[in-house]
């Protein structure tokens, strides 16, 4: 899955949490801030983010430690096939 | 003349078990005992394994090892030969009963027991995490909780449907009452839950012991049956509840789908033996019992953790790990518990805690939740590892039958965030056709 395809998915999956907030639905984009306050997420939600992108993509970046990220983008860099 | 084999020599020649093939009288349980016994002499065989799923087998084989005083090795089927091995050299083994009980053969350079045997029953735990612990019991401390309740009149000539890997201490519980009652054992042909409600049909079954997992699958067979315009399994007289924490939900169900039936649960362990069963259709257990002790065991709350002082429990580990019984007899039980007001209730197993960013969650907690909503017939929690926050909630449920489950998965994953503590909704919520249940019965 491609960088693009993948901030996707964040984005989507961002929408459905703030949705089952009644938040408004927030833009994301590479630059966002995952958990910056911009978005409305918390550790809890972040965490069924990467849950989620680990069964779509079938990738598992973190299997041998965390690494560290903080916006969007970076995210989506560590799920996306090179 | 041992207990047992007074019971079975009483009615020998009422079927022992039953199954799609036909039955097994008791004679001729004890016409192999006697050969096996005769074998076990003449080799002075100390440490017998025997490791078969045939209740017939494991009746004649504990027959013969009492009267012979030689210790019964009963292994699970489902090891393979390295486990096997293995407990055969922790547990100084000196013969292996194969397929036919009355043929033994001596494991080659057995040294022989370092204490002499004395008819002792060594049972295992379940070992799907590794080498199974082996257990030492005395028949006589395996039996004493029947032989309390073998006179109670709805259990003599009952018809047992055996649910539970018959090498377990629950399966084995189950095949040792029947002995005692004049009663036979079941076998479905497969140990499936469409298998199993056939042969509670078939064999007018009366009595069922199963886990919570097991009986939850089975109203669901059984509606499937009676949809296919089967009559009612009416000969049902017992439905007994182990080895998993029973939900309100459960209960209420069983009782409306069998409303003559008496309902137990039965609280007991591989180390700890039978300790108590509860009759009233609620779930946990009255907390009076912390104060007064029940069924001749003691209880007590230590850390959230249900401890039990038990006149049943194993002799000790013979495979050599560090027992769990501490110096003054006590069993942690592993089982975590709350007391509200008067009763107790299971929350969950201390193994299976959930860690979310520092807050607990238990499992079993979720899981009762998820089986209170509606369309929902099955539900196992996990915790799956997270970077973010340690672990994650994982939820994975199974539908009822013709129903769409994309809208189930929605509407349950609302009712969770609408009504769950913030850290206990499921990250994710999946859908499979069946939840894996392990060879005990429970959820694997």
């Amino acid at each position: 899955m491609s960088e693009e395809a993948v901030l996707a998915r964040i984005e989507a999956a961002v929408g459905e949490i703030a949705e089952s907030k009644g938040a408004a639905q927030p833009k994301v984009s590479a630059s966002s801030r995952m958990l910056g306050g911009e978005l409305p997420i918390d550790s809890l939600d972040l965490a069924t983010i990467v849950l989620r992108l680990d069964t779509e993509t079938g990738q598992r970046p973190f299997e041998d430690g965390f690494i560290e990220f903080h916006t969007a983008g970076e995210l989506a860099k560590l799920y996306s096939q090179p | 003349m041992s207990l047992l084999r007074a019971a079975l020599d009483a009615s020998a020649e009422v079927p022992f078990v039953l199954n799609t093939f036909g039955c097994v009288r008791r004679s001729s349980i004890l016409d192999a005992a006697d050969r096996l016994k005769q074998q076990l002499a003449d080799r002075k065989i100390q440490r017998l394994l025997l490791q078969s799923n045939d209740p017939a087998q494991i009746v004649a084989a504990l027959v013969a090892c009492a009267d012979a005083h030689t210790d019964l090795v009963i292994a699970h089927d489902y090891l393979d030969r390295g486990l096997i091995d293995r407990v055969i050299e922790d547990v100084s083994v000196d013969a292996v009963a194969c397929q036919e009980v009355g043929h033994i053969r001596a494991v080659p350079g057995a040294g022989g027991s370092s204490e002499p045997a004395s008819g002792k029953v060594l049972l295992m735990t379940s070992g799907t995490t590794g080498v199974p612990k082996v257990a030492a019991h005395t028949l006589d401390k395996l039996l004493d909780r029947i032989r309390a309740t073998s006179s109670v009149e709805s259990n003599v000539g009952g018809r047992w449907l055996l649910t539970y890997q018959p090498t377990g201490f629950a399966g084995l519980q189950v095949i040792l009452t029947a002995c005692l009652t004049s009663g036979s054992v079941v076998i479905a042909s497969d140990r499936t839950p469409s298998e199993f409600a056939e042969a509670v049909e078939r064999h007018a079954v009366t009595h069922i012991s199963g886990t919570a997992t097991f009986w939850r699958s089975f109203l669901v067979a059984r509606r499937g049956l009676l949809a296919g315009g089967s009559t009612s399994p009416g000969s049902l007289r017992q439905i007994t509840l182990g080895g998993e924490a029973v939900d309100q939900t459960l209960l209420d169900r069983l009782a409306a789908a069998f409303p003559d039936t008496r309902i137990t649960q039965i609280y007991a362990s591989t180390e700890g033996g039978a300790l108590f069963a509860v009759h009233d259709q609620k779930e946990g257990f009255p907390a009076a019992w912390l104060e007064q002790g029940v069924q001749g065991s003691r209880l007590r709350v230590v850390d959230d953790e249900l401890q039990v002082l038990s006149p049943r429990k194993m002799l000790g580990y013979a495979s050599g790990q560090a027992s769990p019984i501490s110096g003054d007899g006590w069993l942690g039980t592993g089982d975590l518990v709350r007391v509200d007001q008067d009763r107790v209730r299971f929350v969950g197993r201390r193994d299976a805690l959930i860690n979310i960013a520092g807050s607990k969650v238990f499992p079993n907690e979720i899981e009762t939740f998820l089986l209170s909503l509606p369309g929902i017939t099955e539900a196992k929690v996990r915790g799956v590892p997270s970077p973010i926050t340690g672990q994650a909630v994982l939820a994975e449920i199974v539908v009822e039958k013709g129903t769409d489950a994309e809208p189930v998965r929605r509407a349950t994953m609302q009712s969770c965030r609408s009504q769950l503590a913030r850290h206990k909704v499921p990250s994710m919520i999946r859908v499979l056709p069946a939840i894996e249940v392990s060879p005990s019965g429970k959820k694997a």
